[in-house]
């Protein structure tokens, strides 16, 4: 958060944090499992520094579970637990909590999820109306989405046109693909990891798997079918071909490439890709726009609690304090002056990080943040359903194995039901291992 | 020599083990000249391998702020053994089979950081040998603008390794890249090598010969250079083909340098980690350092992690042993 940190600091000030406290934000690895290690070995040794770590909400939980960090619920005032409590994004708390007390262990900074991201002017012009039919705040089901995707790409010269892909996503065998892509497409199909969410966090050993079913199956069909078309081995026969084998190797920034310079209609990514689409020299900002991700089947239809809807996997970050710090109580106050409306306003303007109370999202003025400001709507309904991904201390071993089982299946090297069995299988025996 | 009547007289400390050293043989003389220097080497090479291997004998505690667990013995040797680690990549994972021939792999065989590790090393040194040997004969000769063919063989030898990954990462990436349609037009790739095991194999052992062989050559050439050139003139005048001025002159001389050079290329392709990070990533051409990092970054299981690095540490020392072997017989040797 380098480049915004003046403007950050002032307004944790003007929010009453005492001006004798300084505070010097120090640079992190852009990348998160290098943060994390980092992290690892600095708690690991007992050091006393930084104060304040800014973890992401994919790996707090096993520093809590480890007794790594300070338990907040002991510390901060009743006030702002309960505005946290209360108020915050309640999946963004539960991966800040100690899932077995319910404990606060960490103050949620800023949550992330994804939207689609999509042409205006193409799809304008191959005659469908995003404007009337409220595509900004209505998802619409994966097969409309998919037929749609189709005809504008069609309509553009299809494979081999004027764009190499219809759409744009991430299938690379890598830890985005099990926290978060996968698991959201999953989730709208009403598939779940775990069986109901309230397993997501536990207990390990204790809870059904859940991955080798129908809907997972499906929606591995469905990507296969999106990139190699219906007829393609181990294909969904009901879903159109919008893409290509690339997306096994893209992760983030690879897919997000060619959408900016203008050689994909629709791409999946979080909402740090908005600034750089509007700023694409292949088109113009009022050419381009976002809608939520499209779902499976309804809200509520799947057989396990918290499926179905268009769910988008949540990303984040928390700010979580170093038990051998020796300045506990300033750190206390340093987080308390961040859960302010006014504190989180400035994050979004001057950073595009989005508000973790869902109503400061609501309630800010759209020319108050930039860039971001026209696409407010569609950010509050993404927020609404966010699915987490099952983070415990199990997670850093099963991820991987999703990771891969799920890469295999898309690159057709085994079919869904083998994949899914194997998975099955290897999730039982971490489980079985790390039992608590 | 007899003592010396100022060193009675001084009868100091230090004077008496100098007087003693000097009344014993050259070999021991040697040995306590080089006592400090293995002082300092049990230091910093020792003492990590043995901490190394008593973390590996302890649990993985995950779950707790000390990394470490309670004693287990030999039991994480056991699970990497076994192919029995919660790990997609396994250090081996083989069972045995009733029909020929007897063993099958439970994992694939480039999902197994031991196999890829000795195949990658093995495949590796061998082309970089014989390419560099052929670069290195090349480069003997007197000709003109030989200084800058050295130099261009030298070049790829000069570019850091994530560079070198980055260059073949964007050859096979499937916007920019062309890597990967020149490939299929051959015949040889599937629609994405970087997410194949066997195609980012290949990618990655080509990305290490073509860097590395340039070091191959400039050792070998260092060997060549230094054979006396009088003996071929003797050779040719008693009528030997370039065949048998090779096979009974360059080869025997070159073959201490040869030796030590592909000791050292060996030791550092058993360590491959960078290129693979770079290009493919550890999930898909996983090597035996790739399994250290994993079980250290990921799971953050450090008793596992120690295993797996002692075990490469055993192998590296395996092949390390066959080399000494093959040069103690040579003059040159340095064994």
């Amino acid at each position: 958060m380098g480049g915004i940190s003046d403007a950050l600091t002032q307004s944790l000030y003007d929010a009453g944090l005492d001006e004798s406290i300084e505070i010097e934000i120090l640079p992190g690895d852009f990348e998160s499992g290098a943060r994390r290690s980092e992290f690892t070995s600095a708690l690991d040794a007992g050091r006393a520094s930084p104060d304040i770590f800014m973890m992401d909400s994919g790996w707090t939980i096993p520093f809590i579970a480890r007794g790594q960090l300070v338990n907040l619920s002991d510390e901060l005032s009743s006030e702002t637990l309960d505005y946290v409590q209360n108020d915050y994004l309640p999946s963004a708390v539960n991966t800040a909590s100690d899932p077995q007390s319910g404990d606060l262990f960490g103050l949620p900074l800023f949550p992330d999820y994804p939207v689609m991201h999509y042409r205006r002017d193409l799809v304008e012009d191959a005659g469908y109306d995003p404007e009337g039919e409220n595509w900004a705040t209505e998802p619409m089901s994966w097969q409309e989405f998919a037929e749609m995707a189709a005809d504008v790409w069609e309509q553009n010269g299809g494979p081999g046109g004027d764009f190499d892909y219809g759409f744009t996503t991430q299938g690379d065998n890598y830890v985005g693909l099990a926290c978060c892509t996968f698991n959201e497409t999953m989730t709208s199909f009403g598939g779940a990891y775990f069986g109901d969410h309230e397993n997501l966090f536990g207990p390990i050993g204790d809870r059904p798997i859940t991955v080798n079913e129908e809907p997972v199956h499906d929606t591995i069909r469905m990507m296969r079918s999106f990139m190699e078309g219906p007829d393609a081995e181990y294909a969904h026969p009901d879903f159109p071909q919008i893409s290509t084998t690339d997306l096994l190797s893209f992760t983030e920034e690879p897919s997000r490439e060619p959408f900016t310079s203008g050689n994909a209609i629709f791409h999946r990514n979080w909402p740090y890709a908005i600034p750089l689409n509007l700023d694409s020299e292949e088109f113009s900002a009022e050419d381009y726009d976002v809608m939520p991700l499209p779902y499976g089947i309804e809200a509520g239809e799947g057989e396990y609690e918290g499926t179905g809807g268009a769910a988008a996997a949540l990303g984040g970050w928390h700010l979580t304090i170093n038990p051998n710090t020796p300045r506990l109580d300033d750190c206390v106050q340093v987080l308390e002056a961040f859960a302010n409306e006014e504190v989180m306003t400035t994050n979004f303007a001057e950073g595009g990080y989005l508000p973790p109370d869902p109503s400061v999202t609501e309630s800010v003025d759209p020319d108050d943040v930039g860039a971001l400001g026209d696409f407010l709507d569609t950010l509050a309904v993404a927020g609404q359903n966010t699915v987490p991904r099952p983070v415990t201390v199990a997670w850093p071993d099963q991820s991987p194995q999703v990771a891969s089982e799920v890469s295999a299946a898309y690159q057709g090297e085994k079919s869904p039901e083998q994949a899914m069995s194997d998975l099955e299988s290897s999730l039982g025996s971490i489980e079985s291992d790390l039992a608590e | 020599m007899s003592t010396d009547t100022r060193a009675d007289r001084g009868g100091s400390l230090l004077a008496r083990p100098l007087n003693w050293l000097e009344t014993q043989s050259e070999e021991v003389y040697a040995y306590v000249l080089l006592a400090p220097a293995f002082l300092l080497l049990a230091l910093v090479a020792f003492y990590p391998l043995i901490e190394t291997f008593r973390f590996s004998l302890l649990a993985d505690a995950v779950a707790s702020a000390d990394p470490f667990g309670e004693f287990i013995g030999l039991d994480n040797y056991v699970d990497l053994l076994t192919g029995d680690t919660t790990f997609t990549q396994q250090f081996i994972s083989v069972s045995t089979t009733d029909s020929f021939p007897f063993v099958g792999f439970d994992a694939p065989f480039l999902q197994q950081a031991l196999f890829v590790t000795l195949a990658f090393a093995i495949l590796s040194v061998l082309f970089e040998t014989l390419i560099g040997f052929g670069q290195a004969l090349v480069l003997d000769q007197d000709f003109y603008g030989r200084r800058w063919v050295r130099v261009s063989i030298i070049i790829p030898w000069a570019i850091p390794i994530v560079i070198q990954g980055m260059i073949f990462f964007l050859l096979f990436n499937p916007t920019i890249g062309f890597g990967t349609e020149f490939m299929q037009w051959l015949g040889v790739f599937g629609d994405n090598p970087l997410s194949s095991s066997t195609d980012s194999f290949m990618i990655v052992l080509v990305a290490d010969i073509w860097k590395t062989t340039a070091f191959m050559a400039l050792l070998i050439l260092a060997g060549l250079q230094s054979i006396d050139r009088g003996l071929y003139d003797v050779a040719k005048v008693s009528g030997a083909s370039p065949w048998q001025r090779f096979r009974y002159i360059t080869l025997p001389l070159v073959a201490p340098a040869l030796l030590v050079a592909m000791l050292f290329r060996t030791m550092d392709a058993m360590r491959i980690y960078g290129l693979i990070d770079a290009t493919a990533g550890c999930e898909t051409v996983p090597s035996l350092t790739c399994l250290v990092i994993i079980a250290l970054q990921n799971s953050r299981r450090w008793a596992t992690a120690s295993a797996v690095a002692f075990l490469t540490a055993i192998v590296i020392s395996g092949f390390v042993v066959v080399y000494l072997l093959a040069l103690r017989g040579n003059d040159g040797g340095v064994a």
